[in-house]
C-alpha cells in the first residue's frame, strides 16, 4: 500500500508523546505482576528478618520443590485464563492420568522406561484437556460449567472404574525419578537436603510456556480470543484450534504434574490433587492475570507460585499457625485485587 | 472508474439469503462490486446491511446462493479466504483487540493471512513492526515506539479509528468495507477520512461503505446500493438519485408526508431544568416541557444527551442546578425517586438495562406495580395483574395474544412496545424515551410513535432523546440539539428539517476544529 502516503495533515495528538517517565504507580498498572513481586520481596525479608532459618538451603529446597506441581498447573491456568476461559478440571486430569498410569505400570508393564510413562499421562493430559476445548466451542457453555462437569467426569470414572486403593509399592524406576537429585546440601543438623531433578521440569515448562506466548503465532491468537472471541474470529484466529489447543496444553501439564506428584511422593492416591485448583487460580492472579480473560505473563505467574509456595511453606518459621496460610492469601488476593481495581479507575 | 459490465468483477453475490433461526434476514441479495469504485450501502435499521457484509468478509455462510471473487464461485467464505483475496473491513465497533498493542492489531493479520491461518508458527516480530509501522503512516500517525505498543484500550476513539484503518490496509487490500466510520468523528476527522478513501480508489482499490449519512454519500460520489427488508432494491450512479429517491427505496414509502404529531401541548409546565450541570458531560442546561408535549433532544453521541437523559430519570446526579416538576422544586437521586415522582424511563439498551429477556410479557409490563397488586401476606393478585398486562398489550398493540410468552421470543420493535407499555402501568406524568426504535423495523416504529402520540394526548409529557431526526420531527413539537455538553439551538419541529439540525449538532465543533 505504497500508494496512500498520507491520510491527511491534521495532526492528531499520540497519546501522551511527550509524557515523563512512566510513575511507579503507572508500572504497577502496567506490570501487575509487580505488585506481587513487591508483596513477595517484601515478605521473604521480613520472614528472614524473624527467623533466619527461612534462608537455610533446607527450607529453600522445600519450597522449590513445592512449587513444582503447583507451577505446572499454575502454567496451564495462565493459559486459559489468557484465552478468555476458566478450568477448574485440570486436577481431576491430573489425579485420572497419574492413578491409571501408575497403576497401568504396576500391574501390566513393571518395567516400562520412566520416560514412556511420562509421555503417556502428559498425553492422556492433553486428550481429556482437548475433549474440555471441544465442549467448550461446540456447546458454546462457558467453561466453567464444562471444567466443573468434566471434573466431576474425570473423578468419577477414577474412582468408580480404575481404582480406590493407594499405590504404596512404586516401580523402582518411578522412585529413582523421585529420587534423582540435582544438587545436596548438608543442613545445619547434618541431614542431607536435595533438590531433586524433576525441579527443573517447572523452569523448563516455564519456558516453553513463554515462547509459545511470545514467539508463536498460536499464542497470540490465545490472547485475541481473551481479549474478545467474537472480534478473534471475525478476524479469522480459528476458535476451534485455539480452544482444543488451550485446553490441551493445560491438560497436558496437568498429566505432567500428575505424575511427578507420585514419583515425589512416592505412592499414588487417587484422592490427591483434587480441591487444589482454587489455590492454583489463586496463584494466578496473584500473578497479575485477569480473571475475565486476555491478560497475564509467564513471569507474573511464577511470581504469584512463589508468592503462594512461600506463604504456604513459611510462615510457620514465624510462628504463625498453619490455619491462618488461608487468612494470608485470601488478605493478599483482595489487597491486590483492590489495588488494580483503584488503578484502572483512575 | 466502474468497469464495463463486460469486464469481471471484483465481487459479485448472485441470490443470497441468509436465514437465521426463523428470522430471514437476506432474501435473495445481487450485487457486484468493481475495483476502484466507491459503494454506499444505505438502507434502515434491520434491512440486512451488516449481515450483507459479514456474509462477503467471510463471517456468516450464506444459506443460500453464490458468491463470485474474481470470477471463481463460493458457496461461503472463511473470514481467512476473504482476507486472502484483499476483502478488508473497518467494523462499526472497529473490531479492535483491546489487550493487543497496535502494532500487533494492525500487521497480525498478515502473517495469519500469509499462513492460511495457521496458527502453529513463529511469529516474525521484524516483519510485524515493519508493516504496522507503515500502515500507521499511510493513515496519517508517526510509529512511536509508545503509540506502537500501547494496547488498544488505551487510546482515545480517534486514534482507534485510525488504527482499525491502517489494520485494513496494512496488506494488499482490493476491498474496503467500512461499517459506519463517521459516526463518531468531528468533522475534520471525516474530511481526512474522505481524503484517504479517494487515495485508495486511485490505486483501485474498492470501498464500501455502510452508512446512513447522505451528505457525506453525496460528497464520495461512486455507486449507492440500497437495501430493503433483506433485499437489494436498487444499484447504480449516486448522482442519479436524489434524496427523496433515496428515502423512498429505504422505507418503501414516501416519509416525508408522514408527520404523526398532529395534537398540540397542553396548558401548564410539567418539567422545567434550570442550569444543569452534569460533572464533565453537559453544562447549564435550562429547559422546560409542557404537559402533553413532546421534546426532542438530539446531539451527537459524545455531545451529554445520552447523559442528561440519565439524568433526567434518577441515573446520574446533577452537580449543579435546579428540577422543578409541576411548579414543585425537587431532586432525582435515583431511579427509584423518578418512579415516585412519576417520571419514566425506557433506556437506550433494552436487553441490558431495560427487559427481563427470559421472563414473560405479563411480567414485564406489571413490573412496576407488584407493589399495588400485592395483598397484606404479600400474595400477588395475579387477575389483576393480567387484566393490566392485557390492557397494556392492546393498547400498545403488541403482536401476540398470549402474554405468557417470554420477551425474548419476540421481534425488537414488539420488545419495545412493551418495555415503552410498562410505564402506562403507573401512568406517568413524565416519560423519558431514550433511542425508543433503536433497531426497530419500519412496521414497528410506525405502531410505537403511534402510541407515543397516544400518551402526549393523555398529558404525559414525553422526552424522546434520539439521533434518529426524521423520527425527531415527525414526533415532536420542539427539537432541543446539543453540542459539546450545551444547549446550542432549539428548533419547531413543524418546519425544522434535517439540515438545519445537522448543522447546529456539528456547529461549534467545526468552529472549534477550525
Amino acid at each position: 500500500m505504497t500508494m496512500v502516503q498520507d491520510m491527511s495533515n491534521t495532526p492528531i495528538p499520540t497519546p501522551e508523546e511527550n509524557s515523563p517517565r512512566p510513575s511507579i504507580g503507572e508500572l504497577f498498572r502496567r506490570r501487575p505482576e509487580l505488585v506481587s513481586l513487591t508483596i513477595l520481596i517484601v515478605l521473604c525479608i521480613t520472614v528472614a528478618a524473624i527467623n533466619p532459618a527461612f534462608l537455610q538451603a533446607s527450607s529453600l529446597i522445600d519450597m522449590g520443590r513445592a512449587s513444582v506441581v503447583t507451577g505446572l498447573f499454575a502454567l496451564g491456568v495462565f493459559a486459559i485464563l489468557a484465552a478468555g476461559g476458566i478450568d477448574v478440571s485440570f486436577p481431576a486430569i491430573a489425579a485420572l492420568t497419574m492413578y491409571s498410569a501408575t497403576l497401568f505400570v504396576i500391574n501390566v508393564w513393571p518395567t516400562a522406561p520412566m520416560a514412556l510413562i511420562v509421555a503417556s499421562t502428559v498425553i492422556g493430559g492433553a486428550g481429556l484437556g482437548a475433549l474440555n476445548g471441544w465442549m467448550v466451542h461446540t456447546l458454546k457453555v462457558p467453561s466453567l460449567i464444562v471444567t466443573v462437569g468434566t471434573q466431576y467426569l474425570f473423578r468419577g470414572i477414577l474412582l468408580a472404574f480404575i481404582g480406590t486403593v493407594w499405590l504404596m509399592e512404586l516401580p523402582p524406576q518411578m522412585i529413582a525419578f523421585g529420587k534423582a537429585s540435582l544438587l545436596e546440601f548438608e543442613s545445619a543438623n547434618g541431614a542431607i537436603v536435595t533438590l531433586p531433578m524433576y525441579f527443573l521440569i517447572f523452569p523448563a515448562a516455564a519456558i516453553v510456556t513463554w515462547y509459545m506466548f511470545n514467539k508463536t503465532l498460536m499464542g497470540r491468537a490465545i490472547f485475541a480470543t481473551g481479549g474478545n472471541a467474537d472480534v478473534a474470529e471475525r478476524l479469522g484466529y480459528d476458535q476451534r484450534i485455539v480452544h482444543v489447543f488451550v485446553f490441551a496444553f493445560t491438560g497436558a501439564l496437568a498429566g505432567l504434574a500428575g505424575i511427578i506428584h507420585v514419583c515425589a511422593n512416592r505412592m499414588a492416591n487417587p484422592f490427591d490433587l483434587v480441591g487444589t485448583e482454587i489455590e492454583v487460580i489463586a496463584a494466578v492472579v496473584l500473578g497479575g492475570a485477569r480473571i475475565t480473560g486476555g491478560t497475564g505473563t509467564v513471569f507474573g505467574t511464577i511470581t504469584g507460585v512463589l508468592l503462594i509456595t512461600v506463604v504456604n511453606n513459611s510462615l510457620v518459621l514465624v510462628g504463625i499457625p498453619s490455619t491462618w496460610q488461608r487468612v494470608v492469601v485470601g488478605g493478599f488476593i483482595l489487597l491486590a485485587a483492590a489495588f488494580f481495581v483503584k488503578r484502572q479507575q483512575k | 472508474m466502474s468497469q464495463p459490465d463486460t469486464e469481471k468483477h471484483l465481487l459479485e453475490l448472485r441470490g443470497i439469503h441468509k436465514r437465521f433461526g426463523g428470522v430471514h434476514a437476506l432474501r435473495g441479495v445481487d450485487m457486484t462490486i468493481d475495483p476502484g469504485e466507491a459503494y454506499h450501502l444505505l438502507g434502515e435499521n434491520g434491512c440486512g446491511k451488516s449481515t450483507v457484509i459479514k456474509v462477503i468478509s467471510g463471517v456468516h455462510a450464506p444459506s443460500e446462493g453464490d458468491i463470485i471473487l474474481d470470477g471463481t464461485t463460493f458457496d461461503n467464505l472463511s473470514p481467512i479466504q476473504a482476507l486472502e483475496a484483499g476483502i478488508e473491513t473497518v467494523y462499526q465497533d472497529l473490531s479492535l483487540l483491546p489487550n493487543l498493542t497496535v502494532e500487533e492489531n494492525i500487521a497480525l493479520g498478515q502473517q495469519l493471512v500469509s499462513g492460511k491461518g495457521r496458527l502453529m508458527r513463529g511469529l516474525n516480530k521484524t516483519l510485524l513492526a515493519e508493516t504496522a509501522a507503515e500502515a500507521i503512516r499511510n493513515v496519517g500517525l508517526e510509529p512511536t515506539r509508545k503509540l506502537m505498543k500501547s494496547p488498544t484500550a488505551e487510546l482515545p476513539l480517534a486514534i482507534r479509528q485510525r488504527v482499525a484503518i491502517a489494520r485494513a490496509i496494512a496488506s494488499k487490500a482490493r476491498l474496503v468495507i467500512m461499517d459506519e466510520p463517521t459516526t463518531s468523528l468531528t468533522r475534520k476527522e471525516v474530511d481526512a477520512l474522505i481524503e484517504l478513501v479517494a487515495k485508495l480508489r486511485a490505486s483501485n482499490v474498492a470501498v464500501l461503505f455502510v452508512t446512513h449519512k447522505l451528505e457525506e454519500s453525496y460528497r464520495i460520489g461512486g455507486q449507492v446500493v440500497v437495501f430493503r427488508d433483506g433485499q437489494c432494491v436498487a444499484q447504480g450512479k449516486i448522482e442519479d438519485y436524489s434524496r427523496a429517491d433515496l428515502s423512498k427505496l429505504m422505507t418503501g414509502r414516501e416519509i416525508e408526508a408522514l408527520r404523526y404529531r398532529q395534537g398540540k401541548p397542553m396548558d401548564g409546565e410539567m418539567v422545567r431544568v434550570r442550569d444543569a450541570n452534569s460533572g464533565e458531560a453537559f453544562f447549564d442546561i435550562s429547559f422546560s416541557v409542557r404537559k402533553g408535549e413532546i421534546l426532542g433532544i438530539t446531539g451527537l453521541s459524545d455531545s451529554g444527551r445520552n447523559e442528561l437523559a440519565m439524568a433526567l430519570a434518577g441515573h446520574l446526579g446533577l452537580s449543579k442546578g435546579s428540577i422543578e416538576i409541576e411548579g414543585k422544586p425537587t431532586r432525582i437521586p435515583s431511579p427509584a425517586a423518578a418512579i415516585e415522582l412519576g417520571i419514566g424511563y425506557v433506556p437506550e439498551d433494552r436487553l441490558s438495562e431495560g427487559l427481563f429477556i427470559q421472563k414473560s410479557i405479563l411480567e414485564n409490563e406489571i413490573t412496576l406495580i407488584f407493589n399495588q397488586l400485592t395483598n397484606a401476606f404479600g400474595m400477588i393478585n395475579a387477575r389483576k395483574g393480567r387484566a393490566e398486562a392485557r390492557r397494556i398489550s392492546e393498547l400498545m398493540t403488541v403482536n401476540t395474544k398470549d402474554i405468557d410468552l417470554p420477551v425474548g421470543a419476540l421481534s425488537g420493535g414488539n420488545q419495545q412496545k412493551v418495555l415503552i407499555g410498562r410505564w402506562l402501568s403507573i401512568e406517568p406524568k413524565i416519560l423519558v424515551l431514550h433511542g425508543p426504535t433503536v433497531g426497530v423495523d419500519v412496521g414497528s416504529k410506525d405502531s410505537i410513535y403511534r402510541a407515543v402520540q397516544a400518551m402526549a394526548e393523555r398529558g404525559i409529557s414525553l422526552i424522546i432523546v434520539s439521533d434518529d431526526l426524521p423520527e425527531l420531527l415527525q414526533n415532536c413539537d420542539r427539537i432541543l440539539v446539543m453540542n459539546r455538553g450545551e444547549m446550542v439551538d432549539e428548533l419547531d419541529a413543524n418546519t425544522a428539517d434535517e439540515k438545519q439540525i445537522y448543522r447546529s449538532m456539528l456547529a461549534s465543533r467545526r468552529e472549534a476544529a477550525e
